[in-house]
């Protein structure tokens, strides 16, 4: 296969374009500019219309997938002006609202039962609602926002992430009258949604992985039995149960509160026959869409998570000494600090990133972007907080205690991170396989395709080196100081493509099954998304003067470069292969390990003779 | 004195030279045996008799000889693989006379009976899987010098011996167990050892009242093949296959295995270069895998020939006996098998192939008869 990368042609450019960038000419910049310039829109209003008492959405037109074009080095430019989705009447009533709740949520003092009837008195519960039914017509963007105050309660963050999520998905899935029947019930705060879709794993080898099913008894109810893990210790609420129908089809039913055949088992939740009722407006990809916004979610509480632990060290540190000195004078535990709040910048600028795209555009396709905040999070969270916990050693065990077993909990929540990498880099791999099917059967044939081959080589001959053209001019798109951030990002960009190539053309069809591949595929593409965001939130920030606008462009430039490292480090692993990334080799230590019901190796001190 | 030995050596025919070297090699046994009158032969006695043979002549005379009869009785007296045995022959040899002193004698074989000797002795040892210590290389040391044969032979053997010692995956104790039912236990938990969840069960024979061998059964069987029997289709019948073999060291071990039907192959005839329409995932978060049960081969215990769904070895290896096992596994969670007919093709009994319908236990006697 590599002698197919020997080869390479020169993409077709226009010399012109390229002496001028090469020469900074500026004017000849307008046209690709153009995008991240203000634009004037006439907004039309229509006085007869009924419609403007709901919330009136400013969605541009679709745009293409970002990120899945990112795993064939397509970048979209125009992202690189962060989005803006709230006006000034908006912003001003969501700094209201959540100045409302952050009285209640700052206030350790305060009692759940408080802090459940701020939610309530702020209408969070009736949140995503259409305003007609006396919700908020919340975005996904002011969720973020509410959510980032009500996560300091750790339980209700989740509750109500979950109450948000099952929300929409039951409007989108009831029958306008059934739902209009139950709406008030569900909005009123006493009964939350809940989420029920994880599974056990399968113990056995006649056990299919997903086992609960709905089946239509003789009067024509649906009914539920199976069993599932539930995130929440009660279950006195609604609940939204993810099941099987004949013919692998899957389908959502709200079980009421109280209903017959609900058992509530520790973690686990047992239906028996439970009468419930579909959710059939809502399709299957229509209904992952919906659900998927909880990873989103899931990252803004994780991220709260670390940055309560931030608040926990810092207020540890401040009063210590050590050798007479403070103890905030010590490098080692200032770099800690400032890993944290790297990751936290760049997750906080993800997430929202990710909304921009999902509140900007009509139909946003932006699962993967999605997954990857929650991914981006839940991997830097674990890590920074393992190390922050380090700091207050075993002084503060019980608060310690807590705040690991959070992020551990928000962590494999619902999914774990192996689950979600392969999700993503099955998507991207997918979408770069129907854009390069014709490529890749060729590469895969190169006796079939000579003249073919010879063009690929010539192609990917930088590729090879480790070094591609950066052609994307990324620098155009953002403040000139964050020159040589953006060209590493185009490095990073420019080398999706020539993993993926070389992953299906390794694999073929196949390569759904090379899961460590993938993954370190999917990480990757995770790092390229923060990166993008990042680089966009500090351009934008310091462009219109924001205050510490400067700390952010160092604090972009710096994680820019340390996230590079790691998406070239990365794809070099996948370009060597199982044998030089040496996972071969660590596979087979780990089925020998599971193989056996000893131990392998014997102790330093054993002697074979003496 | 030097040029006396040049003198010698030049005059010396070398054919002369090789044809007593090997004439002094021959293995000469001594008229007198003192293991020949033991009462009893084992290890006390043996090195009682070394003792005896040490302290009866202070220069040691004919102590080749005695060597090569004392490796020759070592079986007899059981004490072939123990490294203390073989010291205490290499203690009969006497210190310090027979190592070289100058580069004549290193060179040209000194004592070439006696190194010859010693030789024949880590052969011995070798040959028996016993390895040496570092004592026993002082001892030859101080026989025969480090320039000696013996310490060379001694050398090759710790290279060698401990790379081998431990290159089987199986691990099995210095001294294998006398009892037949812990070398079954052993054998078969070394043969299911592909499967680390496999169970093992050691039941009697009475517990069925229909038996006539009673005896012991080593049964293995992991919840997985519990799973795969219980798949089985009433009409396949399920057949014992058997005697195979599995040697522990030097022992033999006898066992059985029941085998059911063989699920298909996965079928794939997908084009692998096509990346056009790759699979992907719902995305459901917490949805992960699939609604239906794959029907085909995915465990280690489904091979090409059939589905190994349990192994046994029993005390008696006779036909009865499996017959017992095959109710003992019905009694031990696989009702299934009640309803299975069972092929028996046995090799060791003159009778090829029975079939025996399993039936409830009345029946039993009269099929038995049949079989």
């Amino acid at each position: 296969m590599n002698f197919v990368r020997k080869i390479c042609t020169i993409r077709s450019q226009t010399p012109s374009t390229n002496f001028s960038r090469k020469f900074r000419i500026s004017t000849k910049n307008f046209e690709s500019s153009q995008a991240t310039q203000p634009q004037v829109q006439d907004d039309k209003f229509d006085f007869e219309d009924l419609k403007v008492l709901e919330r009136q959405e400013r969605r541009k037109p679709q745009i293409k997938p970002f990120i899945k074009d990112v795993f064939i080095s397509v970048f979209n430019k125009e992202l690189l002006a962060y989005p803006e989705i709230l006006n000034k009447e908006e912003s001003e009533c969501l700094a209201a609202r959540v100045s409302a709740l952050e009285k209640v949520f700052y206030d350790k003092s305060k009692t759940k039962e408080e802090r459940k009837m701020a939610l309530n008195k702020t209408k969070m519960y009736a949140a995503p609602v259409s305003l007609t039914n006396n919700g908020l017509a919340m975005n996904h963007t002011e969720s973020l926002q509410y959510l980032e105050v009500i996560a300091n309660d750790v339980s209700l963050g989740q509750e109500i992430s979950d109450h948000w999520v099952g929300l929409e998905a039951v409007r989108k899935g009831l029958e306008a009258e059934q739902y209009q029947q139950i709406i008030d019930d569900l909005t009123s705060g006493d009964r939350p949604l809940k989420l029920c879709i994880k599974e056990k794993i399968s113990e056995r080898i006649t056990q299919a992985d997903f086992r609960t099913y709905a089946e239509l008894d003789n009067q024509g109810i649906w009914r539920v039995t199976g069993e599932k893990v539930a995130n929440s210790d009660s279950i006195n609420g609604y609940l939204l149960v993810l099941c099987c129908l004949e013919g692998d089809r899957m389908k959502a039913f709200l079980i009421h509160p109280d209903a017959s055949g609900v058992e509530h088992n520790g973690v686990f939740v047992n239906f028996k026959q439970a009468p419930a009722t579909p959710l059939s407006e809502i399709s299957e990809e229509e209904l992952a869409r919906t659900l998927a916004i909880s990873r989103l979610h899931a990252a803004t509480l994780c991220r709260t998570a670390l940055t309560r632990a931030v608040q926990s060290c810092v207020s540890y540190i401040r009063p210590r000494v050590f050798s007479g000195k403070p103890l905030s004078e010590l490098c080692t535990i200032r770099s800690i600090i400032g890993d944290a709040f790297m990751d936290i910048y760049a997750s906080e600028s993800t997430d929202y990133f990710t909304t921009g795209l999902l509140d900007g555009y009509e139909c946003p396709d932006a699962e993967m972007e999605v997954a990857m905040c929650r991914n981006f999070m839940v991997d830097h969270g674990i890590s920074n907080m393992l190390k922050l916990l380090a700091i207050p050693s075993l002084e503060q065990e019980e608060e310690c205690k807590q705040l690991l077993d959070d992020i551990r909990h928000l962590a494999a929540r619902g999914e774990n991170l192996g689950s979600i990498n392969m999700f993503i880099a099955l998507n991207g791999v997918q979408h770069a396989g129907q854009n390069m099917a014709s490529e890749i059967k060729q590469m895969r044939n190169p006796l079939y395709h000579p003249l073919f081959i010879f063009k690929k080589v010539m192609q990917n001959r930088h590729q090879e080196k480790d070094d591609p053209k950066l052609n994307l001019f990324l620098a155009e798109h953002l403040h000139p100081s964050l020159r040589p951030p953006s060209e590493q990002l185009e490095y990073c960009v420019l080398r999706m493509r020539y993993a993926c190539e070389t992953l299906l053309g390794r694999h073929g069809a196949d390569v759904a099954s090379a899961f460590n591949e993938l993954n370190r595929l999917a990480i990757a593409g995770t790092e390229i998304l923060a990166m993008t965001a990042v680089l966009a939130r500090a351009s934008r920030s310091y462009c219109i003067g924001l205050r510490n606008a400067e700390l952010e462009m160092k604090l972009a430039a710096c994680f820019v470069e340390t996230s590079k490292d790691k998406v070239r480090r990365l794809i070099k692993e996948i370009d060597d292969g199982e044998y030089l990334n040496l996972d071969h080799f660590r596979v087979q230590f780990g089925r020998k390990m599971l193989d056996a019901n000893e131990r392998l190796t014997e102790k330093p001190i054993a002697k074979s003779f003496w | 004195m030097a040029a006396r030995i040049l003198k010698t050596f030049l005059r010396a025919r070398p054919s002369i030279i090789t044809i007593k070297r090997f004439e002094s090699n021959e293995k000469n046994v001594t008229l007198y045996d003192p293991f020949v009158n033991k009462p009893q032969k084992d290890k006390k006695t043996y090195l009682e008799a070394i003792k005896i043979f040490e302290t009866r002549d202070t220069r040691r005379r004919g102590h080749v000889e005695f060597i090569y009869a004392a490796l020759a009785r070592m079986k007899e007296f059981g004490v072939h693989k123990d490294l203390e045995a073989y010291k205490a022959l290499v203690d009969v040899l006497p210190k310090g006379r027979f190592i070289p002193t100058n580069i004549f004698q290193a060179e040209f074989m000194h004592y070439p009976k006696q190194q010859q000797c010693a030789v024949d002795l880590l052969e011995q040892m070798e040959d028996n899987g016993v390895m040496p210590d570092s004592e026993m290389e002082q001892m030859l040391l101080n026989i025969f010098g480090r320039r000696g044969i013996p310490l060379r032979k001694f050398w090759r053997m710790m290279y060698w011996m401990p790379k081998f010692k431990n290159l089987s995956p199986w691990l099995l104790p210095e001294k294998l167990p006398e009892d037949t039912l812990e070398l079954a236990k052993m054998a078969i938990q070394r043969i299911t050892s592909v499967d680390p969840e496999v169970k093992l069960d050691v039941w009697q024979t009475e517990e069925i009242e229909a038996s006539l061998d009673k005896t012991w059964v080593v049964s293995a069987q992991s919840e997985v093949q519990k799973v795969l029997l219980a798949e089985q289709p009433s009409d396949i019948a399920l057949v014992v296959k058997g005697p195979f073999s599995v040697y522990m060291k030097d022992q033999v071990v006898t066992y059985f295995t029941l085998i059911g039907k063989t699920r298909p192959e996965p079928k794939d005839d997908k084009d692998i270069d096509d990346v056009s329409d790759l699979q992907k995932p719902l995305g459901i978060p917490g949805f992960i895998g699939s609604t239906k049960i794959p029907s085909v081969k995915c465990s280690v215990h489904e091979q090409d020939d059939g589905t190994i769904v349990a192994v046994c070895a029993t005390g008696t290896s006779s036909r009865d006996s499996l017959l017992s096992w095959i109710r003992l596994l019905e009694k031990y969670g696989n009702p299934l098998l009640s309803e299975i007919p069972v092929i028996f093709t046995l090799s060791a009994p003159s009778s090829d192939i029975a079939v025996q319908e399993t039936q409830p236990a009345k029946q039993e006697e009269t099929t038995k008869v049949n079989t």
